[in-house]
């Protein structure tokens, strides 16, 4: 067993990326296949059934629920506004009458003679959905949505928070390894995707925040400037609705810790180009992470060939080690010996050899390594 | 399905289809008693690109078959059945818990009475509960139906009312359930399953309010059908039939794995419910297991052959290590680590930790720093377990003027540490430590057992197949549980009380295949080894205020096994205490971690 | 009442007094002189002069010639002859009391049996300067001549009671510790209250009544509100109300006042707002019966048995109806929780209620429930309070069992100190005539070796 599989993340120069863009519930999909979206387009609507408010009339009306009926002045499916008299008492000889008022806008929806309460259904809520990606139209599910497909440069992140969006990549950073500190977010980045180093602070994520950023993305983030921003502390890792007003990614890990120099070669390259990210992470079965992508406006010709079968460990692949003592550091696989190696823990596992640019060589788990896809 | 009878059955297969790997075991009836005798592993296949989860199984067993010399599966792909003296098996059965099990939402009235009887249903047929919606849940009814909309569960099992109780608060749950429409979560090709199990004069209000369509409503009997009584088996039936007929036949292949299995397949976590209520019953003890995973610990109890079993669905070792960091708080966490440690880099390691699941701890500091949030997520699992597990609620209680001062409320816990016979320990983090002292350690630091306890742990986590054997054949299960399944770590005694540092605190005589006395000092702990299929009794006298299952200052006699580990006497106390200030707390967990020898001399770091 | 038969027949001579010419026959007291009482509001006088010499006992069978002592006050006029005492002395005329005194005319402010050489005169105003004159009374009409007092008294009000200073030393302490804790628990700090399972079980009976479909019954004793057990009531039913209206549970309130309706209407109707319930409140189950103890208890074991209510709470002041109330609702199968702060009912209550809050954790209820620091605060420093109450008694309980039983002198002089000074109005140091008293008697036993036993 020379080979292991070993998944890594994904960072591409070119690939073709689909992406599905759902309705949360049966609606209306605007595009047709073969359509060239932007990525602020809406391809699909529908109207979420409205919030629903209950009123108990038979204890207003003081009359058992099954007289409740009796008493309606409006009849189910009825729309009524607010204040607007909705059950009325019979009263004694027509004098003395109780009259109601709803305290909800709405329709109708049900009226209960078990329990003697009204259901009023607010107004429906809209719902869009936009492209998130500019690309074509490749497939449309009728009342469901669409899948879009594009040629881009992709970097998948480690680690996110905050949903979808998109704007301009520019540059904050001259290096994978400069911090990426308030200053260098300035006012002319609003609405655009900025990219730093190493590791932001929460102050550099405020700032951009407060120049109106649309995201920001890094090499690390310490965890407590995480905290400070989301103002708890993160149990579990699934993020995507936090109401920031900015997407964050960390593409490397929590701590001090630099942009893989690819990576960050990479996004330089594409300096200006319109690119979509989504901060949305789901570390569970099922694994979601966050990504970054720049639809590309020609497919590069020179495809660099696949030396390597993709995650697969090979001797010479390149790797990152993602557990301490060495963590962050990339290295080259110089040895898959097969028998399991006893740990300094005292557990036993299988490991691999890896060289580091200084040319010290240690022994790590191989679960302990994640080899970066080329 | 055909009637089975015990005496014919020879050859056991039985998987457990988890959503990494499926594993396999072969049991056999060998020299007049089932032993397990080979096991098989495979990656599970439910999700594309294969699709047919009986890949996987068909794998695993072709793997045991090798091994064992016999073949199981057919040219037909099939698993052969009934076994001939070469081949095939005379019972194949399977567990599952791939695409995340069973999940569930579950309603009553008062959340601590009809719902949390819903809830303890759901719980013991196996499933995660992801919400538990109650008249006094506290939210308003527009985000009760908010809740519902977004959450996407299997079956949704409304109770609520006494019969002839309520009629209108449980009319009123399903008329917020109905104008949700919740969606089942595998595509919306089926109705979404509701079980009724609440006051039998409502059945017919319920079924008017779910007849527009969009649901299958089952109805079975009230699950309480008066205050001071559970009927929960009728709705747990009822609830493993749809999860087969619907919820299971949405999986890929899961019809055709049906099809092979002699009895009805089961998720996994009812399965380990089960096998631990067998044996609780015929060996008539207390039991409580636990299995710690990734991103949710299950903790079971049977006390008095009530069964309990409760999802600690934040506290895990890795998905979930940042959160259980996070309630437990850090300093609680470092307590248990007998050197100073960066508490910054410490956090971000185990954010780290979170975002990079399958690592594994490479020096001995960062097992130690694992094992240490695992205590943590062990004692706040076993905290909430206790807190779920309680007598009934809303019962009426009979005083005498004796009890004037003495007063009480319904709803103890009846998990009682001093009546507990055996605690299981299952789970990555305990079943993979690298040395068993760890896990016993774990155990104890985590669970406080007091009085006498034996400790083992689930080899190969075996306990789900055995589940369901149970459920055909009791004797060949517990056999195998015994015999196979659990590996005796030992036996600990630990003292109940508050006893002074350094003075006496319990004198011992141990007589049978391991002779010794002596006693142990309050704050001390002692390993006297024993070997796995040692017997000895013990004699223990505490000293004054000191209880050991009999009573303060009573003495106490028992028999006790060994283990792998041997006869751990644990003299620090009940509820265990640690020194408050930092050095001193260092200094005393250092010396329990020597007493017990838990992290031996390390031999030459890996590193080169 | 050697005293009191002294005193009838000293106030008989006054009375035959009036119908006889008064005699000159007996010889006056001497060094009489009055003083204003200290740590009082100004309205006493204490006279005191040396008993005559005609006071003397008289052997078996004989008259006394004197009989007791009459006192007579005159409000001393102002002006120049009066500033001095050497000319009161020697002139009785000019300061009010003629020298021709008519005994038969004036009355005496009081009067003391023979043997005593004190009177305290309680109705003197404030600020007035008086003269105080006392002469020996005997039979028949015999009086001596009029012995006036060295100095004129003019009774002040005094602001502080030097004597009860323990009284306020004791009332700052709990004082303080009651502020002490207000203030610690508005900080945040953590007030732990023994979990009373009366109150614990609230949501409990409420939540079986709700599953049952079943109205919850509240009864707020048959007192009206002026009773301080009623509004403890009334701070339960608040709560009980809370809870039902967020459970949704049918509340149902009969009373036997009207006021207490009214109050009961008002709490409950503010807590179904509070808990945003205003819809699922209805006045009309809270109701008026009757002010008649047993047609009101009739009344509710009507509705008990016609509506079968799943919880019932009796919270306040109950007489004989309290096991009839119990009995029946136990019968019905009913969660019953009852408070009161009877002694004689409590058994009953204990008997036959599954909870029962007992006096004070009745009252502890509010602060409790309400988990306001400043109620809070209060309970925990009213406990303090209770506590040194308690301690002052074992150790005066201690001390003076020691006193009695040993010849220890601090033990006998510690336990008049809590009596008299403590507890009573001798201020901060101790009394010396007592302790001198106590130094005698030690002394006279030390000098007996045989008769207490305590000298070892």
């Amino acid at each position: 067993m020379a080979k292991a599989y070993t998944p890594g993340l994904l960072v591409t120069q070119h690939k073709k990326h689909r992406c599905m863009r759902r309705l949360p519930i049966a609606g209306e999909v605007k595009v047709a296949k073969g359509d060239h979206v932007t990525a602020d387009d809406v391809v699909a609507e529908t109207a979420l059934p409205g919030d629903v408010n209950p009123i108990n009339l038979s204890n207003q009306l003081s009359l058992p629920p099954k007289d409740v009926i009796g008493c309606m002045l409006k009849k189910e499916g009825d729309p009524i506004a607010k204040d607007e008299p909705i059950a009325q008492t019979k009263g004694i000889f027509g004098m003395m009458k109780n009259t109601i008022k709803s305290r909800f806008e709405g329709t109708v929806e049900t009226v209960s003679p078990v329990t003697g309460q009204v259901i009023i259904r607010g107004a429906p809520l809209p719902v869009q959905v936009r492209a998130y990606m500019g690309g074509t139209v490749v497939s449309v599910r009728e009342h469901e949505g669409c899948e879009i497909e594009a040629d881009v440069a992709y970097v998948q992140g480690i680690f996110g928070v905050g949903g979808e969006t998109h704007g301009k990549i520019v540059l904050a950073c001259d290096s994978h390894e400069q911090e990426l500190t308030p200053d260098r977010i300035t006012e002319d980045m609003q609405g655009m995707v900025i990219i730093g180093g190493a590791r932001m602070t929460v102050a550099a994520i405020k700032r951009a925040q407060s120049v109106g950023a649309a995201a920001i993305i890094s090499g690390g983030i310490d965890d407590q400037d995480l905290k400070q921003l989301l103002g708890y502390d993160l149990g579990v890792a699934i993020t995507g609705r936090e109401n920031l007003g900015i997407t964050v990614i960390v593409t490397e890990g929590f701590g001090e810790i630099a942009m893989a120099e690819r990576t960050f070669k990479m996004l330089r390259g594409h300096d200006g180009h319109e690119t979509s990210v989504n901060g949305a992470t789901q570390i569970r079965a099922g694994v979601m992470r966050p990504e970054i992508i720049i639809p590309l406006a020609s497919v590069p010709t020179d495809q660099a060939d696949h030396r390597f079968e993709e995650g697969q460990l090979e001797i010479g692949r390149t790797l990152r080690v993602i557990r301490d003592p060495w963590f962050g550091m990339i290295g080259e696989v110089t040895g898959l010996p097969t028998e399991p190696h006893v740990l300094g823990s005292g557990s036993k596992a299988r490991v691999l050899e890896v060289k580091f640019p200084s040319g010290e060589t240690a022994i790590v788990p191989r679960a302990n390594v994640e080899l970066i896809e080329e | 399905m055909t009637q089975i009878d015990p005496e014919q059955i020879k050859v056991i297969l039985a998987t457990d289809c988890g959503s990494t790997t499926t594993k396999a075991i072969l049991i056999e009836y060998v020299d007049g008693e089932y032993r397990q005798t080979q096991r098989g592993e495979a990656p599970t296949t439910v999700e594309r690109p294969f699709a047919d989860v009986t890949m996987g199984v068909v794998n695993s067993v072709t793997e045991i078959g090798e091994l064992a010399g016999r073949r199981l599966v057919g040219d037909d792909g099939r698993i052969i059945s009934p076994a001939t003296d070469t081949e095939g098996c005379d019972i194949y059965i399977s567990t599952s818990s791939a695409g995340g099990g069973l999940q569930m939402m579950v309603a009553g009235v008062i959340a601590e009475m009809t719902a949390a009887s819903a809830k303890r249903a759901a719980l013991g047929a196996g499933s995660i509960v992801m919400d538990v919606i109650a008249a006094n849940d506290g939210r308003r009814p527009h985000d009760q139906i908010q809740r519902i909309r977004d959450l996407r569960p299997d079956m949704i099992l409304i109770s609520g009312g006494t019969d002839g109780g309520t009629t209108d608060k449980v009319v009123q749950i399903a008329e917020l359930v109905a104008p949700a429409k919740p969606q089942p979560r595998f595509g919306s090709d089926y109705e979404m399953p509701i079980i009724y199990a609440g006051n039998k004069e409502a059945r017919e209000a319920i079924s008017d309010v779910f007849d527009e369509g969009g649901f299958d409503l089952q109805i079975v009997d009230n699950l309480r059908p008066v205050l001071e009584r559970e009927n929960l088996s009728p709705a747990r039936d009822k609830i493993h039939d749809i999860f087969l007929e619907h919820v299971m036949a949405q999986a890929p292949g899961y019809d055709k794995l049906m099809g092979w299995t002699g009895a009805p397949i089961m998720p996994t976590p009812g399965a380990v419910g089960d096998i631990l209520q067998t044996v609780a019953r015929l060996q008539g003890i207390n039991v409580v297991g636990v299995d710690i995973g990734g991103a949710t610990t299950d903790v079971f109890s049977v006390f008095n052959e009530t069964f309990n079993r409760t999802v600690s669905a934040n506290l895990g070792m890795s998905y979930s290590i940042s959160n259980v960091c996070a309630e437990a708080t850090m300093p609680n966490v470092l307590r248990w680590v007998p050197f100073d440690m960066d508490e910054r880099e410490l956090r971000n390691h185990v954010k780290n930790k979170m975002i990079r699941p399958t690592t594994i701890p490479q020096t001995k500091e960062a097992l130690m720093f694992e094992q240490a949030v695992a205590r943590e997520a062990l004692r706040l699992a076993y905290k909430q377990h206790k807190e779920f597990a309680t007598t009934l609620k809303g019962v009426q209680q009979q005083r005498t003027v004796g009890d004037t001062f003495s007063q009480q409320t319904g709803g103890m816990t009846i998990v009682d540490n001093m009546k507990l016979d055996l605690l299981v320990a299952s789970g990555g983090v305990l079943s993979h430590a690298p040395r068993m002292h760890q896990t016993a350690m774990l155990l104890i630091d985590a669970f406080e057992p007091e009085g006498v306890t034996a400790l083992a742990k689930d080899s190969i986590f075996m306990m789900p197949h055995l589940g369901v054997l149970a459920s055909v054949h009791p004797k060949a299960a517990e056999q195998v549980f015994d015999r196979d399944c659990l590996v005796y770590l030992g036996t600990c005694v630990c003292a109940k009380g508050t006893p002074k540092p350094s003075k006496p605190c319990f004198k011992y005589q141990l007589s049978g295949d391991c002779n010794e006395s002596g006693e142990i000092a309050g704050g001390d702990l002692k390993l006297i080894e024993m070997a796995p299929d040692a017997r000895a009794t013990i004699v223990i006298t505490p000293a004054r205020g000191i209880d050991l299952g009999e009573g303060p200052g009573k003495k106490i006699e028992k028999e006790v096994r060994g283990g792998t580990v041997g006869l751990i006497l644990d003299g620090r106390g009940r509820p265990l205490a640690l020194p408050e200030e930092r050095a001193a707390c260092q200094k005393t967990v250092q010396g329990w971690l020597d007493a017990l020898d838990v992290y031996a001399e390390e031999k030459e770091p890996a590193a080169v | 009442m050697r005293y009191a038969v002294g005193l009838l027949l000293a106030l008989a001579v006054a009375w035959t007094n009036s119908s006889r010419a008064a005699t000159i026959s007996l010889a006056p007291p001497t060094d009489v002189t009055s003083e204003d009482v200290p740590n009082d509001i100004g309205t006493q006088v204490l006279v005191e002069w040396t008993a005559s010499v005609d006071d003397h006992d008289v052997p078996e069978g004989e008259p006394r010639a004197l009989l007791g002592y009459s006192i007579y006050r005159k409000v001393a006029q102002t002006g120049d002859g009066l500033e001095s005492i050497g000319e009161a002395a020697t002139n009785a005329s000019e300061i009010g009391f003629p020298a021709n005194f008519d005994f038969q005319d004036v009355e005496p402010i009081g009067s003391v049996s023979y043997g005593r050489t004190q009177f305290v005169d309680e109705n003197v105003e404030a600020g007035t300067t008086y003269q105080y004159a006392v002469a020996a009374t005997g039979l028949p009409d015999a009086f001596s001549p009029l012995a006036l007092a060295t100095e004129l008294v003019t009774p002040e009000m005094e602001y502080f009671n030097i004597g009860k200073l323990w009284f306020l030393i004791i009332m700052l302490t709990i004082s303080l510790v009651i502020i002490a804790f207000v203030w610690y628990a508005k900080r945040g700090g953590e007030i732990k209250v023994r979990p009373i399972a009366g109150l614990e079980a609230v949501t409990e009976a409420v939540g079986r009544a709700t599953e049952m479909g079943k109205p919850v019954l509240f009864v707020p004793g048959i007192l009206d509100i002026n009773d301080i057990q009623t509004v403890a009531g009334i701070t339960v039913l608040a709560n009980v109300a809370k809870t039902a209206a967020q459970y949704d549970a049918q509340l149902k309130v009969p009373t036997a006042r009207s006021l207490v309706m009214t109050t009961a209407r008002e709490t409950v109707e503010a807590a179904y707002l509070g808990e945003g319930r205003p819809d699922a409140y209805n006045e009309d189950n809270i109701y008026y019966l009757t002010d008649e103890q047993f047609g009101y208890t009739a009344g509710v074991q009507g509705v008990m048995v016609r509506e079968e209510p799943a919880a019932c709470f009796y919270m306040g002041a109950f007489y004989a109806e309290s096991l009839i109330l119990a009995e029946t609702a136990n019968s019905i199968g009913a969660i019953q929780i009852a408070g009161t702060a009877m002694p004689s009912q409590l058994p009953f209550f204990v008997a036959a209620c599954d909870y029962t809050l007992i006096g004070e954790e009745f009252f502890a209820a509010s602060a409790y429930l309400s988990h306001d620091p400043e109620q809070l605060g209060s309970l925990k420093g009213q406990d303090v309070g209770k506590i040194i109450a308690a301690a002052l008694l074992v150790v005066g309980c201690v001390l003076a069992t020691l006193a009695v039983t040993t010849n220890w002198r601090g033990a006998k002089i510690a336990q008049i100190y809590i009596s008299d000074n403590i507890l009573g109005d001798e201020g901060l140091v101790p009394n010396a005539d007592k302790v001198a008293e106590i130094d005698a008697e030690l002394e006279t036993q030390a000098q007996q070796p045989h008769g207490g036993g305590g000298d070892s």
